[in-house]
């Protein structure tokens, strides 16, 4: 597995990101199931629910690569521990590509 | 430099179609991913944070007009206009599709490129110095026998699947351009009694248990190199660690059995290989293999060139150029240079689809159509008369690529960090960025001298921070970036891995606490020429460590 | 399991049986290498022809005496990115000369099929894939750079071969 993050407790509020297999694109599942680039659709999930999302996230390997759970609040925005990271892969690196100053 | 024959050409192109079904398979799903994945890393296909990355093998660091160009296509058409060069002279390329790479991979098989075994439990690609065929100082040129262990290492049946990755550097000087220490195997071409052979060194390597290579032999003539590796690999791959990741290189079973002992695994191995299992390599195949890099045909020129001199004099900016960035040749009126990819605040190791075109154009017009990556992350035009330099450095300024700091405190090795890798702990390139910045002017920097910064954004150590003069690792605190500094490392001949100073900085703190330390050194230094590293050596650690937290 | 051997499907005619089981009688039996070195003159398998299934950490040396009666050798992969079984194949076909069937047994996946053949492994118990696609495995490459117990000419000394 590519990812090992840290753990996160059941209550937490949870995003399910992933990489789209094809394209490697950042992914969340939408909280109708479906895999989307686009951050602010993504469903926010907590408990047994999450764990079994998670693992049905799993099973569709040839849609999305190695999904895990980053947290969230409960409004769906980027939190804790890992906020740099998941805002990195949500926005792309913060270093500008562009003219370099001279 | 080496031309593909059919074997060669169709070896590249059976592995993309392999590869292809391969990719066809994981999107189907007939493949998992825990099936793939290995499959991927060994055609260089990393996942990383936020997009596949593709890293493409330049051989020994080697490229011509052609390859540069094509590489310049990709970057344009499947990164966003760049490509980064490695430590390990090689080119890697964000934002490819999965799904796209085949093609990539036959755009890079028409022009004698691939990606194989860039990554994964395998031998990966053969680094040397960036200067071979110009040095001085080379007892030969190492690129030859490159070429033969690259094939020789190339879908080897045996080696697919060792503990872990597995690098082999080669160099044919006593400057060791190639940082051969610090590598799986290093090998260093001698020549004894007419003879050509190798002096071998094994188990070196960096990320988490940093270590420096043990001498395993004085000399292996040329003609045994090949079994002789095939003994070690044996040994590697039958008794290296499988259980635990970060325990699994060969550095860790050479420390673990001792180096006696290992020794004589090898040389066991060695004398127990029958006939029938050596290699045989035809003499007439090591001849073929180096008459690819007979040296270009370089007009004959005289040592000083009047043009260079009335340029120099007319031009301060071209003379630091001259002064900082060339190296010189084995060939009277020619010259190494150094075409710095560490522009003050950019991206350190990228060049741009336009910058690419360009050095290809000026390969072609003053380079001898050889252009070669170095483990710094630079580029270098191996051969340039020193009557084109002015010429060559007006075009090269024009596209941004005449920065004058090869060596010097800006010209960083930084990995990519967290901005783009999945193992980061730690941005990387903006804390180059704001050191570069805080030596951005060009005396101040040469005042300072050679001085090596590496930066690491994690422990894996991609940007050899352990054997940076000053080294610089990015560690995650609770979300948080910090920076942990150490000194004294060295990637040469006289390899050494730094000590840690102390606790770990803040991203603000870390500038003032490099000037800090420079500041000590330009204090202490019997006299300018004495660089950084010899005044290090020469006082010990502690002035500078207490440089670094003076601040508290 | 299916068992490809030569470019069929073939019956898989040997029992694996572990060190604490008697053999019953008569058959085809592989056992550890261990097991092996006691029972290959062991008056209980006297009936039985015996086998011998390795483990990636196991010297195949130790069957040196023994090749010229032993008609399979196993090899185990407990996973697919263990690669020692490609080194004591090799070892077996190459060093000690061993004709008889060498056979890759456990996690064998399609994809290291074809380096397993040229590592000296002639049968291949695999759960994952089928006749065609081990074929399809095996005719991906046409040249190869480094010797191995498959006895392909290498790159290197065929481009020494053709007249000028």
């Amino acid at each position: 597995m590519t990812s090992v993050r840290p753990k996160l407790k059941p209550e937490t509020p949870k995003a399910i990101t992933a990489w789209d297999t094809a394209s490697g694109q950042t992914v969340w599942l939408s909280a109708d199931g479906q895999w989307t680039s686009d951050m602010t659709r993504l469903g926010v999930f907590t408990g047994r629910a999450a764990e079994d999302r998670l693992n049905e996230a799993r099973a569709q390997e040839h849609l999305v690569t190695d999904p895990y759970f980053m947290e969230v609040t409960a409004a769906g925005t980027i939190a804790g521990r890992e906020t740099l990271r998941e805002t990195i892969r949500a926005q792309g690196p913060t270093v500008p590509y562009g003219e370099v100053p001279r | 430099m080496y031309r593909y024959d059919e074997f060669d050409a169709a070896i590249v192109r059976e592995r993309v179609d392999q590869f292809r079904g391969q990719v066809s398979r994981r999107l189907d799903g007939t493949l998992l991913e825990d099936e793939f994945k290995p499959l991927r890393l060994q055609n260089g296909v990393y996942l990383q944070l936020h997009a596949y990355m593709l890293r493409v093998a330049i051989p020994y660091g080697q490229l011509d007009p052609a390859k540069l160009r094509r590489l310049a296509d990709i970057a344009e058409r499947y990164d966003r206009g760049y490509g980064h060069f490695t430590t390990r002279q090689n080119i890697q390329f964000n934002w490819v599709g999965l799904k796209d790479i085949p093609d990539v991979l036959q755009s890079l098989s028409e022009v004698e490129m691939h990606a194989i075994q860039t990554s994964g439990n395998c031998i990966r690609n053969v680094t040397s110095d960036h200067f071979a065929g110009a040095a001085q100082d080379e007892v030969m040129d190492p690129r030859p026998w490159c070429e033969i262990i690259r094939q020789w290492s190339t879908f080897h049946p045996e080696f697919a699947f060792l503990p872990r990755k597995f690098k082999i550097a080669v160099t044919a000087a006593e400057d060791d351009r190639a940082a051969i220490r610090v590598h799986d195997i290093g090998l260093h071409i001698r020549r004894r009694d007419g003879q050509i052979g190798f002096e071998v060194h094994v188990g070196g390597g960096q990320g988490r248990t940093p270590v420096i290579a043990t001498k395993l032999n004085d000399f292996v003539p040329e003609t045994e190199l090949l079994d002789y590796l095939e003994a070690i690999m044996r040994v590697y791959n039958r008794f290296g660690r499988r259980d635990n990741k970060y325990k699994a290189r060969i550095k860790i079973l050479v420390t673990e059995t001792g180096a006696d002992e290992f020794r004589r695994l090898v040389d066991t191995e060695y004398a127990a290989q029958t006939d029938a299992e050596k290699i045989a390599l035809p003499q007439a195949e090591i001849d073929r293999i180096h008459a690819y890099f007979a040296p270009p045909d370089l007009t004959r020129k005289p040592a000083r060139s009047q043009i260079l001199e009335t340029a120099q004099a007319a031009n301060p900016a071209f003379q630091r150029w001259i002064r900082v960035n060339l190296h010189p040749h084995k060939q009277a009126g020619y010259a190494s240079i150094t075409i710095s990819l560490k522009p003050i605040g950019g991206l350190a190791g990228d060049a741009t689809t336009a910058q690419m075109r360009v050095v290809a154009k000026l390969a072609e017009e003053y380079g001898h159509d050889d252009i070669r990556v170095t483990h710094a992350q630079n580029l270098v035009l191996p051969h340039v008369a020193l009557d084109d330099l002015p010429a060559l450095y007006a075009d090269l300024d024009g596209a941004g690529l005449a920065t004058a700091n090869e060596g010097l405190v800006t010209d960083m090795i930084v990995c990519p960090g967290l901005d783009y890798c999945n193992l980061a702990n730690a941005r990387s390139i903006p804390i180059g960025q704001d050191i570069q910045q805080t030596f951005a002017d060009p005396d101040y920097q040469e005042d300072i001298g050679r001085l090596h910064i590496n930066i690491s954004g994690c422990i894996n150590a991609c940007g050899h921070h352990h054997v940076g003069h000053i080294g610089i690792l990015g560690v995650d605190r609770k979300g948080e970036e910090f920076y942990q500094i150490s000194l004294g490392g060295r990637a040469d001949h006289h390899a050494a891995i730094g000590d840690i100073a102390g606790r770990a900085l803040s991203r603000e703190e870390v500038p003032d606490a490099i000037k800090r330390i420079i500041d000590t050194y330009r204090d202490l230094r019997t006299s300018a020429a004495e660089p950084f590293i010899e005044t290090l050596n020469r006082l010990g650690h502690t002035p500078f460590k207490e440089a670094i937290y003076a601040a508290d | 399991m299916p068992l490809i051997k030569n470019g069929c499907v073939v019956d898989n005619e040997w029992t694996f049986i572990d060190d604490s089981t008697d053999p019953d009688g008569t058959g085809l039996v592989t056992v550890s290498l261990p097991r092996y070195l006691q029972d290959v003159t062991h008056e209980r398998t006297r009936n039985v022809t015996l086998g011998v299934r390795l483990t990636p950490s196991d010297d195949p040396d130790l069957l040196l005496p023994h090749l010229d009666h032993l008609p399979l050798i196993e090899i185990e992969f407990p996973k697919y990115t263990d690669g020692r079984g490609y080194s004591l194949a090799q070892i077996l076909r190459r060093r000690h000369g061993y004709t008889g069937e060498l056979r890759a047994v456990g996690h064998v996946l399609r994809d290291q099929i074809l380096y397993m053949n040229r590592s000296g492994f002639d049968a291949f118990e695999t759960a994952r894939a089928d006749l065609s696609q081990v074929l399809e495995a095996l005719s991906e490459h046409s040249a190869y750079y480094q010797p191995a117990a498959d006895g392909h000419p290498t790159v290197f000394a065929r481009r020494h071969l053709r007249p000028d």
